[in-house]
């Protein structure tokens, strides 16, 4: 048998008749001239795998706005950089802060602005198949504020959303976890256990950033007061997702190398479904402490062992170690100071065994995505920008001396492979504006992250 | 034919068109864009039985809008009367499958299948000359032709019958709502989607029904990588084996693969399989619990699906309990789009049904 590429057989009656219409004239625009019926199979490849969702952050000195807008970063593109589509949100002081999808691919953003602390990002596709941002829709956080992360999590077979809120509902002390129906978003329960309103000794809940979960526990990180002077934690704590109470603190501490509290930020509980046959622990990046610590759970028992430090980065050289971003078959984990992301063997979990030399992005290396590139290369994309922040240099008021050295306001692109830098996009040298999140377009760009 | 003003009416780029972003990207053939005229002159097409040798079967004849645009028939009959070889296929979400259609994928693009049943001696027998003359002789298709393309002929037809198709979005399922957030699904229906999306693994106590590992794309019309999307689901022993996928590549691997349907309104486009051999849902279960028949081709992820362990029995079975199979029916009607079966947009212009 042979295969059949074009069947458009006329008869010779019909080539004479081919075009009766009187007007034949080519028309240009949207209707087009007709050539033949071509055999045109479409493209053999997702052409939107190397656009991403992006949080930009407006700068206040150079008169920018907080926006959500969709960025090519295909480093062979000629448009690479470019903002492709976006959605300016000028009634928002803060900016929103991280995307997630949810398990069934609908787009979250949580937010700094009070007034918008959690929200769902609107997509549809046109008639030409693009992406388009229909909206941000602020969603009832119940008052809780500073919107950081997000996960969809099982509890007796019930599917919950758990959003930290760093900021709580506005205390001190504050922070919370609230918890959602995934379906309709609807506030169902906040886990709020402040220091100063539970008994001396009890578990509580301060400014939880970081957030991950196995079977019936839940792992929230105690980072920071939002406005970065009322306090800073130096812990993590640990939730009974059957009764959606806190049970217990653990410090992950060391050094203080900047004097500051350890300032846990982002968690991993790493999990036999995540690395097959894994000892459950979790990993925690301190981010004031320069550390990574591993703190082995006992499942059977349902109890946690005494932290390891698993890295140290005053030994390494490296500071502010960040995000948690996974692969099929490794984890990397981005450090702001001096700007990198190392790598680790996936199956070696929960120990961090490297897979390679470091990448070296820029000061601030925070989100990443993974991707394929039109040429089919498989590439990482890292965001640089710890906090946002100004700088003072531009006369911004929001500058923070130690910080605005870690906010490069780019995406770098590597060879997934060697590492090698393929291109940057400098957001505040382009577009004036910071650039604060990074997802990819079309589903999460990574396998594992919290 | 002359006397004509030679300035020609552009056509009008789609408008008010919207479809679901997480069924993913797609893309629409940079000669054929989606226009108002286009769409409107391919749905008069779809429905018009000038375009079978007869005057009796249309587009419409095997692809009912009720029906999710199948016709209900084992195998399908045009002008000669006699049954075609396969079954009817469902006409939904093609933008997301765009290549090899048909159950053996021997067209390569939705504007080539479209002229393929025109010409088929058993479906429509008609001559695409004559019904040019035909359609160029009636001036509500002259004007619709010349403002989306700008002639008459066979290419525009075929370009015009697959801007219709394309059109044929149907995204307002229960399931729509359940991933839109709007509603939320029953206990069996639950039961029955997380059956659905698993593989079954006995090494973690994960029951399964197998139904994503071929089905990936059920929610749309299919695949656009190579021949993703072609699989032999068990139904023919070696002996029995039909041609399928390789009637057109040649590849003595390709026997017996079929392509994956979407499943969107399965419950409306029975019979099942691409010789419609199976009447009900419950029939297609069955099989796939204990009906696989084993050849050289068969789907390995098929062969080795079992909710007991890989071939404790010696044959190849899900082993799935009543319960389970009910579940997933209940989820896979779950799939059905009342909106997309009744909507006026995709109806007969000719008649409103």
């Amino acid at each position: 048998m042979t295969k059949s590429t074009k069947l458009v057989f006329f008869s010779p009656y019909a080539l004479l008749l081919l075009t009766m219409a009187a007007c034949s004239d080519r028309q240009e625009g949207a209707g087009g001239a007709a050539p033949p019926v071509a055999a045109q199979p479409a493209a053999q490849r997702n052409g939107e795998e190397s656009q991403a969702m992006v949080l930009l952050r407006g700068l206040p000195t150079l008169g920018t706005a907080h926006s959500v807008a969709i960025v090519e970063l295909d480093p062979d593109a000629a448009n690479f950089g470019a903002i492709l589509q976006e959605v300016e949100l000028p009634n928002l002081t803060l900016p929103m802060h991280h995307l997630y999808y949810s398990p069934t691919g609908r787009l979250y953003s949580t937010g700094l602005d009070p007034k918008c602390s959690l929200a769902e990002v609107g997509l549809s596709r046109n008639a030409e198949g693009t992406a388009v941002i229909n909206g941000v829709k602020c969603l009832d956080t119940g008052g809780q504020q500073t919107g950081e992360d997000i996960i969809w999590h099982s509890v007796n077979g019930k599917e919950y959303m758990f959003v930290t809120f760093m900021g709580g509902t506005g205390e001190a002390d504050g922070g919370s976890v609230g918890v959602f129906d995934p379906q309709s978003n609807a506030l169902t329960k906040v886990i709020q256990a402040r220091k100063s309103v539970v008994a001396k000794g009890a578990p509580y809940i301060l400014y939880p950033h970081g957030i991950s979960a196995y079977q019936d526990r839940l792992v929230v990180s105690s980072t920071i007061h939002p406005d970065l002077a009322t306090g800073v934690g130096n812990g993590i704590t640990i939730i009974d997702l059957n009764t959606l109470e806190p049970i217990q603190n653990i410090v992950v501490e060391d050094a203080k190398p900047v004097g500051f509290p350890s300032s846990p930020v982002e968690v991993l509980f790493v999990r036999p479904s995540i690395v097959p046959g894994a000892a459950p622990a979790v990993l925690v990046n301190t981010m004031f402490g320069f550390e990574t610590w591993k703190i082995p759970y006992n499942g059977a028992e349902k109890s946690f062992g005494a932290p390891v430090k698993a890295y140290d980065g005053v030994t390494a050289g490296t500071g502010v170690p960040l995000e948690f971003y996974g692969n099929a078959t490794e984890l990397f984990i981005s450090h702001a100071l001096p700007g990198i992301v190392k790598r680790y063997q996936l199956s070696s979990l929960p120990d961090l065994v490297p897979s390679g030399a470091d990448i070296k992005a820029e000061a601030g290396a925070h989100h990443m995505i993974f991707y394929t590139t039109a040429s089919g290369r498989k590439v990482i994309a890292i965001q640089s920008n710890l906090l946002n922040l100004g700088n003072a240099a531009d006369g911004d008021p929001t500058d923070v001396d130690f910080i605005a050295k870690v906010n490069d306001h780019s995406i770098t692109v590597h060879d997934l492979e060697s590492g090698e830098r393929l291109a940057r996009v400098s957001f505040k040298e382009r577009y004036k504006k910071g650039v604060e999140n990074i997802e990819a377009l079309f589903g999460s760009g990574f396998v594992h992250h919290h | 034919m002359g006397g004509c003003d030679r300035r020609r009416r552009e056509a009008t780029p789609l408008s008010g068109f919207s479809a679901p972003f997480v069924f993913g990207r797609f893309q629409v053939p940079a000669d054929n864009p989606l226009t108002e005229e286009a769409v409107e002159l391919g749905r008069r097409l779809f429905y018009d039985p000038r375009l079978s040798a007869t005057g009796t079967v249309s587009c419409s004849t095997c692809h009912i809008q009720r029906l999710a645009f199948t016709d209900g028939r084992t195998t399908s009959v045009g002008v000669s009367g006699k049954p075609l070889a396969f079954n009817s296929m469902s006409l939904a979400n093609l933008m997301w499958g765009p290549q090899h259609f048909f159950w053996n994928g021997r067209a390569a693009t939705l504007e080539e299948q479209a002229l393929i049943p025109i010409q088929h001696a058993d479906e429509m027998a008609q001559d695409l000359g004559r019904l040019v003359v035909e359609l160029a002789a009636d001036a509500i298709y002259r004007e619709l032709f010349e403002t989306a393309y700008g002639e008459t002929s066979p290419a525009a037809i075929a370009r015009a019958l697959a801007s219709f198709e394309r059109t044929l979005i149907s995204s307002n399922s229960r399931y729509d709502q359940f991933l839109r957030g709007e509603i939320t699904l029953d206990a069996k229906e639950e039961l029955g989607r997380k059956l659905f999306m698993a593989h079954p693994d006995v090494k973690v106590s994960l029951r399964g029904a197998n139904c994503i590992d071929c089905h990936s794309q059920f929610l749309t019309g299919g695949f656009s990588a190579r021949y993703d999307g072609f699989s032999n689901n068990g139904l023919d022993d070696e002996e029995h084996l039909q041609p399928g996928l390789q009637a057109v590549t040649g590849n003595p691997a390709h026997r017996g693969l079929f392509k994956v349907p979407s499943l969107r309104n399965i419950a409306l486009t029975g019979p099942y399989m691409h010789d419609g051999r199976f009447t009900t849902l419950e029939e297609v279960l069955e099989h796939y619990d204990r009906g696989i028949r084993n050849s050289s081709t068969l789907s390995p992820l098929i062969a080795e699906a079992d909710n007991r362990g890989a071939a404790a029995e010696g044959r190849i079975s899900l082993h799935l309990t009543a319960g389970e199979k009910t579940a997933i029916i209940a989820f896979l009607h779950t799939l059905t789009d009342q909106d997309f079966v009744t909507a006026e947009r995709f109806s007969d212009p000719f008649t409103g049904k």
